[in-house]
């Protein structure tokens, strides 16, 4: 496999993720507004722990084991959540505003992108959850792209965007049971797969994607990996606080977070405690697996201590003062631009 | 087998699976085999195919007929289970493909080979009467081609597909430097002449799609009836 020259990355810091979903709707709204794509989110968020989008996709399988590459189970648009229906019509314009309810039209759902919100785990006065936005990886070993019998999907060499030939696709949706993280749709409409473009014609005029720039958390660090001068280097490589989601499926993805530290416990006399953390370590091994605990502890010791009067790069970084620095350079502002 | 010429008829007589034309040929009875698992491109689907029956379709049926413009083939093949169309994105559509080499004994279970190509006709359960035209010279290689001289009319009844795709004579550049073969190929072809034919049956029930497919395993020679 020939590898790109270079890769872009995102950083997503889950302690300032407020499960808005402004990122799911910037990304809506911008890529995914055609027929056919009416059930698309190429971005998601949802809470953690929970089943997700689409529904239990951390059981489905795909990616790669030890018996090498594999295919898991198809993500359907039922897992996925339909695009519903209303009655707007009725409601908005047929003069019964006073009588009639919104509500969704033919059969009732059982699941949706972001059904299970806010459920979490544990046991008050100590549940826990946080929130998990998901993107395409643009994975450097994509089980996709190497799963496909078309040559369809690309990894664009001058930045490792890895993006659908909807030319040579032909429908075959081995990608979408390839991918253990479910990113890839079906439209059923064109009859073939899509997914997250990593905003890369947003990226080739300088601006940053559109779920980084709306975000309203700061959350999300966007920029070339190997830039040693910009945030993803420095929380990946120099840090080493930001890792992947679920490194076991082999993939290798370009999408790294920083974990969450979760609240503190209440302990049995109603003190909080501090040492035992809520979120339970195993969790978030599962989900990060065991590099999650030294990330955790990094984190921790430099947030003790600005505590303490110090100053810490790494917490200047996450804080990220000055917006347009979150981006490694792609902070051109899109009206300054003629779209053509 | 033989393709019978018949003067006067029209394609949309030939087009019609229950016309009576069609129950006064021929047909001949094609043993199918599902496509190996070891021969599929990638290794996701050699591996997860592996213990997989690849195949559903194990016996075809096939009649050929022309019209001294147009030649069609008819074929029927049980289909307990038909998919018309792709439901949820774990439903495939139901498929049926005529093959012709471009030179004799191009090789069928790849799909051919670069400078040794296959003009395939192409059927859909879920693309209405639209057929395609499809250049392969190689597994993965396949390209639609420009052209709209493939058509289709199709029935499900009683278990049974019967579908009729169709291509008139009439030859023009059907393969333009695919996997790098550097030149166009054309298949023209005539009433009196021989050439070979290969066909793929797609079961959706089975998740059949792309390589994953019943074929026949090797060429059939095709007699073109002479106009009398």
């Amino acid at each position: 496999m020939a590898n790109s020259k270079r890769q872009m990355a995102m950083v997503m810091d889950l302690n300032k993720c407020i499960g808005c979903q402004t990122c799911t709707v910037a990304c809506k709204t911008l890529w995914t507004r055609e027929e056919g794509m009416e059930a698309m989110h190429w971005n998601t968020v949802n809470t953690m722990p929970g089943a997700g989008t689409p529904k239990n996709w951390e059981d489905m399988g795909g990616g790669f084991t030890d018996a090498g590459a594999q295919l898991g189970e198809m993500p359907t648009t039922k897992a996925f959540g339909e695009a519903w229906n209303y009655n707007h019509k009725e409601v908005f314009y047929g003069g019964k505003g006073q009588s009639a309810h919104l509500e969704i039209q033919g059969e009732k759902p059982d699941w949706g992108p972001n059904w299970d919100e806010d459920e979490g785990a544990g046991e008050f006065p100590n549940g826990y959850f946080f929130y998990l936005p998901r993107i395409c990886n643009h994975c450097t070993h994509p089980a996709c792209k190497e799963a496909c019998p078309r040559q369809a999907i690309e990894k664009r060499e001058q930045d490792g965007i890895v993006v659908v030939n909807e030319e040579r696709c032909r429908g075959y949706r081995f990608c979408m049971e390839a991918c253990p993280y479910k990113k890839i749709y079906f439209n059923h409409q064109k009859k073939v797969s899509q997914k997250c473009i990593f905003c890369f014609p947003r990226l080739e005029q300088g601006v940053a994607n559109a779920c980084a720039r709306q975000c309203p958390g700061r959350v999300r660090f966007v920029g070339y990996r190997d830039d040693q001068d910009a945030p993803i280097y420095k929380l990946v490589d120099k840090w080493k606080v930001a890792i992947p989601l679920h490194p076991e499926y082999g993939t290798d993805p370009n999408v790294f977070y920083v974990p969450p530290f979760g609240a503190a416990r209440f302990d049995a006399d109603g003190d909080l405690d501090e040492e035992t953390p809520r979120i339970p370590d195993e969790y978030l091994i599962s989900l990060f697996g065991k590099d999650v605990l030294s990330s955790l502890e990094i984190l921790k010791a430099e947030r003790a201590r600005v505590q303490q009067g110090e100053k810490s790069e790494l917490m200047d970084l996450l804080i990220a003062y000055k917006w347009k620095d979150m981006f490694g350079g792609f902070d051109t502002d899109p009206q300054t631009l003629k779209w053509t | 087998m033989k393709a019978e010429y018949l003067a006067n008829t029209t394609l949309a007589t030939l087009l019609d699976p229950t016309a009576t034309v069609w129950q006064q040929a021929v047909a001949t009875t094609i043993p199918l085999t599902g496509t190996p698992a070891a021969m599929q491109p990638t290794a996701a689907i050699r591996n997860s195919w592996a213990d997989r029956p690849i195949g559903a379709t194990s016996e075809l049926s096939v009649a050929s007929l022309h019209n001294g413009v147009e030649l069609a083939f008819l074929l029927r093949w049980q289909s307990a289970n038909p998919t018309m169309d792709n439901g949820d994105n774990s439903v495939f559509p139901d498929g049926a493909a005529v093959a012709l080499p471009l030179v004799e004994n191009a090789p069928l279970m790849t799909m051919g080979a670069p400078g040794a190509g296959l003009d395939i006709w192409f059927w859909r359960a879920d693309q209405g009467d639209t057929g395609r035209e499809i250049s392969a010279e190689g597994p993965g290689s396949t390209e639609t081609l420009n052209t709209d001289r493939i058509h289709s009319k199709s029935q499900w009844q009683g278990g049974t597909w019967s579908v009729v795709i169709a291509r008139s004579f009439a030859g023009s550049v059907i393969a333009r430097s695919l996997a790098g073969s550097g030149h166009d190929q054309t298949l023209a072809l005539s009433p009196g002449e021989t050439t070979q034919c290969g066909f793929a049956i797609w079961q959706g029930a089975n998740e059949e799609r792309g390589g994953i497919k019943s074929y026949s395993a090797d060429w059939l020679e095709l007699q073109l009836a002479g106009r009398r």
